[in-house]
């Protein structure tokens, strides 16, 4: 509880220093734009060629969403984590950090705090309620839960990757825009039909990291396409394993980090 | 002048062994290319195949968009997200005021340093990138150019590209020197090359009545023209037209980037000690 509202604070020194600029509302607008531009070439596509097969646009878009919604939530409320490899890491800054008696997470999570990130996950939210009145779907109870617990468990998935990758550039200090792999270029994948996505791509995003668990599955639950249902739980336990998982490399890389600032 | 020309390209020569250091970096860049366009160039691969099924045809064919799309992230390098990091800083920290004790037209010198850190990633990280896609089996790779002639005056056109991309981001760059507006419209600006640029979608998948639009608008020359040189969608008798358009828009930028910058820096505020 304490923690939390550390964290609170934290973040709310970051949005006053942030509206003290004259044109902080542009980068809502631009994060806005920069969401919206990420599918439109899908979306351009779609308008041009028509559906493919059974998969309409909002079918697409609905698996999109859902994946880019826990991905901005993530990244908006863990955005320290985001920025650790490159500010704290290499500048040194983590050393200052250390002296402090509060958790390291905590810190570390609140370091950096851009309040126009949450335009991603706002959007997001917004194409799912869109594709699911398009679709037809009804909210039952069970669909909610399923919807509520990808949500859940996709944004767990995602903050276990930047905790993962902030526990590796201990070691690496920089080079670690590989985990772009895992991170951005995760939720393109689910721009295509599962069906048709190429083999090791969906092995990669199904096993390494669960990002199509936590899109494609919770959506075909929610919407009956022709998975089992039971795969659409599934968002949550494995959102929980990658984030256990990443909290172990990352406390394994603070025992051994070696400052490399002065 | 000749000072200046000197200077600056002594500079250009730092910042690039500077940059090369980054070695691991780019490699681990040239990964995520690389599965960034396999991901896409996978979901074209899907909607051409049912397009054409249903007897549609686009400007281009599939063979042509894949290859367009290993162009593209190769060209991506000349586009940036912001302005350059390390200018950046000197905005926001005042360090902006020693750069004005220098005796150099801070114009060139910052367009100096911003080409020597796109020349090192474009060289490790792109071109890189480009030709391990030969490799990518499955229809999904990169391919030859569409002839050998497109290939001469695609080679050219890629300089364009380079400073015309340069330009732009220097006329960003001077207008980020006021500082109270924070980085909201550097990035406002930043977004137009992105959708107009043809790395969002190549511009001959748009619709149809937009494409003289599209064509002679700026940003087509930062990766549209030489990729469709490539693709040999532009042949390569009409790329004097494609190639005059970038020096035309570099040019424009770079006089609007100069008196921009000349007028911000009569009344530049260094924050900062």
């Amino acid at each position: 509880m304490k923690e939390i509202r550390f964290y609170y604070k934290l973040i709310y020194m970051h949005i006053l220093s942030a509206v003290e600029y004259k044109g902080w509302w542009l980068m809502l607008i631009h994060v806005l734009f920069y969401v919206l531009l990420e599918p439109f070439g899908t979306v351009m596509m779609f308008l041009r060629f028509g559906s493919i097969g059974t998969w309409t646009m909002e079918r697409i878009l609905l698996v999109y969403a859902l994946a880019v919604t826990s991905f901005g939530i993530a990244k908006t409320f863990l955005r320290g984590f985001d920025t650790f490899p490159s500010k704290m890491v290499r500048g040194g800054d983590f050393d200052r950090l250390l002296l402090r008696p509060k958790s390291l997470f905590t810190q570390t999570a609140a370091s950096t705090f851009h309040l126009y990130r949450l335009s991603q996950p706002l959007s997001g939210i917004a194409i799912i309620i869109w594709c699911l009145i398009k679709l037809d779907i009804s909210l039952t109870p069970l669909n909610l839960f399923v919807l509520i617990t990808a949500l859940i468990g996709g944004t767990v998935t995602y903050a276990g990757v930047f905790v993962m990758t902030s526990g590796i550039a201990f070691f690496t200090v920089k080079a670690v825009e590989w985990i772009y792999v895992f991170t951005n270029a995760s939720y393109q994948v689910t721009r295509i039909p599962h069906e048709y996505i190429p083999g090791i791509l969906k092995h990669v995003y199904t096993f390494w990291v669960p990002m199509l668990v936590i899109s494609y599955y919770p959506a075909s639950a929610i919407c009956d396409w022709n998975e089992p249902l039971w795969t659409g739980f599934l968002a949550l336990p494995a959102g929980l394993v990658v984030f256990g998982a990443s909290m172990f490399v990352w406390r394994f890389g603070i025992r051994h980090y070696r400052s490399t600032g002065s | 002048m000749r000072k200046t020309v000197r200077a600056c390209l002594s500079l250009f020569r730092i910042s690039l062994a500077e940059n090369f250091q980054y070695r691991t970096s780019a490699l681990s860049g040239v990964v995520t290319n690389l599965v960034w366009c396999f991901i896409e160039a996978a979901a074209f691969g899907v909607f051409f195949k049912y397009a054409v099924n249903a007897g549609f045809s686009g400007g281009l064919t599939l063979a042509q968009t894949i290859s367009y799309l290993w162009v593209r992230e190769m060209l991506l390098m000349l586009l940036s997200y912001g302005i350059n990091d390390e200018l950046l800083t000197k905005i926001t920290n005042g360090n902006v005021a020693l750069e004005m004790c220098r005796p150099l037209d801070l114009y060139w010198h910052w367009f100096s340093r911003i080409t020597a850190g796109k020349v090192a990633g474009f060289l490790m990280r792109g071109v890189i990138c480009f030709l391990i896609a030969f490799l990518i089996p499955g229809g999904y790779g990169a391919r030859l150019p569409a002839s050998f002639s497109s290939f001469l005056v695609f080679l050219p056109s890629v300089f364009c590209a380079f400073l015309l991309g340069n330009a732009y981001e220097m006329l960003v760059t001077a207008i980020r020197t006021n500082t109270t507006w924070g980085d909201g419209p550097m990035h406002m600006m930043m977004l137009l090359p992105k959708v107009l640029s043809g790395s969002v979608l190549p511009l001959q998948l748009l619709p149809d009545f937009l494409q003289l639009v599209l064509l002679l608008q700026p940003f087509a020359g930062i990766i549209d023209i030489p990729a469709r040189l490539y693709i040999g969608s532009m042949a390569p008798s009409e790329a004097w037209f494609g190639m005059s358009m970038q020096l035309f828009w570099s040019l424009t930028f770079i006089i609007l980037g100069k008196w921009v910058m000349s007028r911000r820096l009569k009344s530049i505020v260094a924050q900062g000690g």
